[in-house]
């Protein structure tokens, strides 16, 4: 097993071992989905439409929000970094496996969420499986890609956290998962159109059901924002705090932004 | 003739106005124990970072064991094991895994030898952050030397260990130097350079104040040897009796101390006053200076002279 494998492992393995991570990839995310799959059905039958789109994308913002960040800063603040850095632990592959790893419980979590949710819930299957999966990996690492550029160019866990909830709560309230887009004023579907939830929504909408709505602007939206938050998080990559300008990084983060502005300047 | 592992030539770094290192220069050669001493904010700890390639000089030529650690960063992860002063492993990472982790890293296999050899045995399935800030420096120690390095540095490595964890560590440490490894360390603790080092550095306000083996370092100090002497009836200290050779220096407890730059010839006037006066002896003491003291002397006069 080479080194790459062996960090994957090992990095696998601690998502059911650390509390805070299996909080984050299964319990948060699936009693929430009870809770709502219980409640929002019988409310809003109209909702199984959604559910089991708007249950997967709250799932995979739990660990790439709530999680990625605090853990990028907390490593680089202890002192991890400069362990991995001297014993020749690559930035690519502090960047990359967390994200894999986190990505490999996501498809559990992805396949329980599923099956529950049109089993026990009534919640409408996909159409077309494939394209669901491909909405789902978009939509996961979408999500990932931001989380992870917080964590590299935030200065301290409370910034990461601020930022975060800056993009958790408004995801959730106006991304389509709770109140669909159509029902919102022109206004607040711009402001959504800022969100990668909106997009991603309108993903599962257009490749998760046969003969759906297409979705390019959307698509390309979601693309654009994965290789440049990526990219950014590489290039604005540090491994001491000390050595940081955390100020310039966060200027520099912003234009993981830029597509998601022009969708919400064009319209949707 | 000798190898150099390690070549240091007119070491400059800067963080911002303050000169943090300069012009610092030394060679360690191969199988030797070089310790940087100082007090805070000497440019130890910069000096050591530089050499392991984290920080880059702004002047001055870098070497270690042939590699030039700023341009051949990656060649020289291989070669070196390092210590950090402030560092950490994953808290949910178990002693065992870090030792597969930063092994697979390496390319070696990992050495669960050393997990034994440094008493870390009984918590090999033990996260590193349910571990004592003692066992914590152990396996960071473990995780250092796990590829045989040829150059290891250890920055403040018995910092926070018990008595036993020293006296494990430093045996460790000449262990590391008898199978051939080249040993960096800098401490606060002169005892330990003066017990572990062929050869040190006291480092003064980011320049070397003084450089040579701790008895070359003690000899180009004041380099007179205390003599401290308690008899029965205490007549040494009543009359503050001079010597051949020897001042004295004070009195503490029942102890007359005498500073001598002969001290064979003044222990013998001590022995030979002593019995003429019929006081006998209770106690006698010859202890040449200190590291410690040589390290002291220089950081209150500011400099020394290089050995």
């Amino acid at each position: 097993m080479n080194a790459y494998m062996h960090h994957f492992a090992y990095d696998f393995k601690t998502g059911v071992r650390e509390r805070g991570k299996l909080l984050m990839y299964y319990l948060f995310p699936l009693v929430f989905f009870i809770l709502v799959g219980s409640l929002m059905t019988g409310v809003n039958p109209g909702f199984k439409q959604v559910l089991l789109p708007a249950m997967l994308l709250f799932g995979y913002m739990c660990p790439t929000l709530q999680l990625f960040p605090n853990m990028l800063v907390g490593s680089r603040e202890e002192g991890v970094f400069r362990s991995y850095r001297i014993n020749g632990v690559p930035a690519a592959s502090i960047i990359s496996i967390p994200v894999l790893s986190a990505g490999l419980h996501m498809v559990v979590l992805s396949v329980v969420i599923s099956i529950a949710g049109v089993q026990i819930f009534g919640g409408a299957a996909p159409t077309n499986a494939g394209g669901f999966i491909l909405a789902g990996l978009l939509s996961y690492l979408s999500y990932a890609g931001v989380g992870v550029l917080i964590g590299i160019a935030s200065g301290s866990t409370t910034v990461a956290t601020l930022v975060c909830q800056i993009i958790y709560i408004p995801s959730i309230i106006l991304g389509g998962l709770m109140v669909p887009l159509s029902l919102m004023p022109p206004a607040l579907q711009r402001v959504a159109a800022l969100l990668p939830a909106t997009h991603c929504m309108r993903l599962f909408a257009w490749l998760g059901t046969t003969g759906g709505t297409p979705a390019w602007g959307s698509l390309a939206a979601l693309t654009a924002g994965i290789v440049v938050s990526f990219a950014l998080a590489a290039l604005l990559f540090e491994w001491d705090t000390r050595s940081s300008a955390p100020s310039r990084k966060a200027w520099l983060s912003l234009l993981a932004a830029a597509p998601f502005v022009v969708m919400a300047i064009g319209g949707l | 003739m000798s190898e150099d592992m390690v070549r240091v030539h007119k070491l400059r770094k800067c963080y911002g106005s303050t000169v943090a290192v300069k012009d610092v220069s030394f060679s360690v050669q191969k199988g030797e124990i070089f310790a940087l001493l100082g007090p805070n904010g000497s440019g130890k700890t910069t000096t050591l970072e530089s050499l392991e390639g984290i920080r880059h000089p702004d002047e001055g030529t870098l070497e270690v064991a042939g590699i030039d650690p700023v341009r051949q960063f990656r060649k020289l992860r291989d070669k070196i094991g390092v210590q950090l002063q402030t560092s950490a492993l994953p808290a949910a990472m178990t002693v065992d895994e870090a030792m597969r982790f930063f092994g697979s890293y390496h390319g070696v296999a990992p050495r669960f030898d050393l997990i034994d050899r440094l008493g870390l045995s009984e918590k090999r399935r033990t996260q590193y952050g349910k571990l004592s800030v003692g066992l914590q420096r152990r396996l960071a120690l473990a995780v250092a030397v796990s590829h045989d390095p040829a150059v290891v540095f250890l920055d403040e490595p018995t910092a926070g260990l018990d008595v036993q964890s020293r006296t494990d560590l430093h045996s460790l440490v000449h262990e590391l130097r008898e199978q051939g490894s080249t040993i960096i360390l800098a401490t606060h603790d002169m005892a330990e350079a003066e017990k572990l080092a062929d050869r040190a550095a006291i480092l003064l306000r980011g320049e070397i104040a003084a450089i040579g083996s701790p008895r070359q370092l003690t000899a180009a100090g004041d380099g007179r040897t205390r003599i401290s002497i308690s008899t029965e009836k205490g007549l040494l200290l009543a009359e503050s009796r001079q010597f051949p050779d020897a001042a004295v220096q004070g009195r503490r407890d029942e102890y007359t101390l005498y500073l001598s730059d002969n001290p064979g010839r003044s222990v013998s006037a001590m022995l030979a006053w002593l019995e003429e006066a019929g006081d006998p002896l209770v106690d006698l003491r010859v202890e040449r200076p200190s590291l410690e003291e040589r390290f002291l002397e220089i950081t209150a006069t500011g400099s020394g002279r290089k050995s």
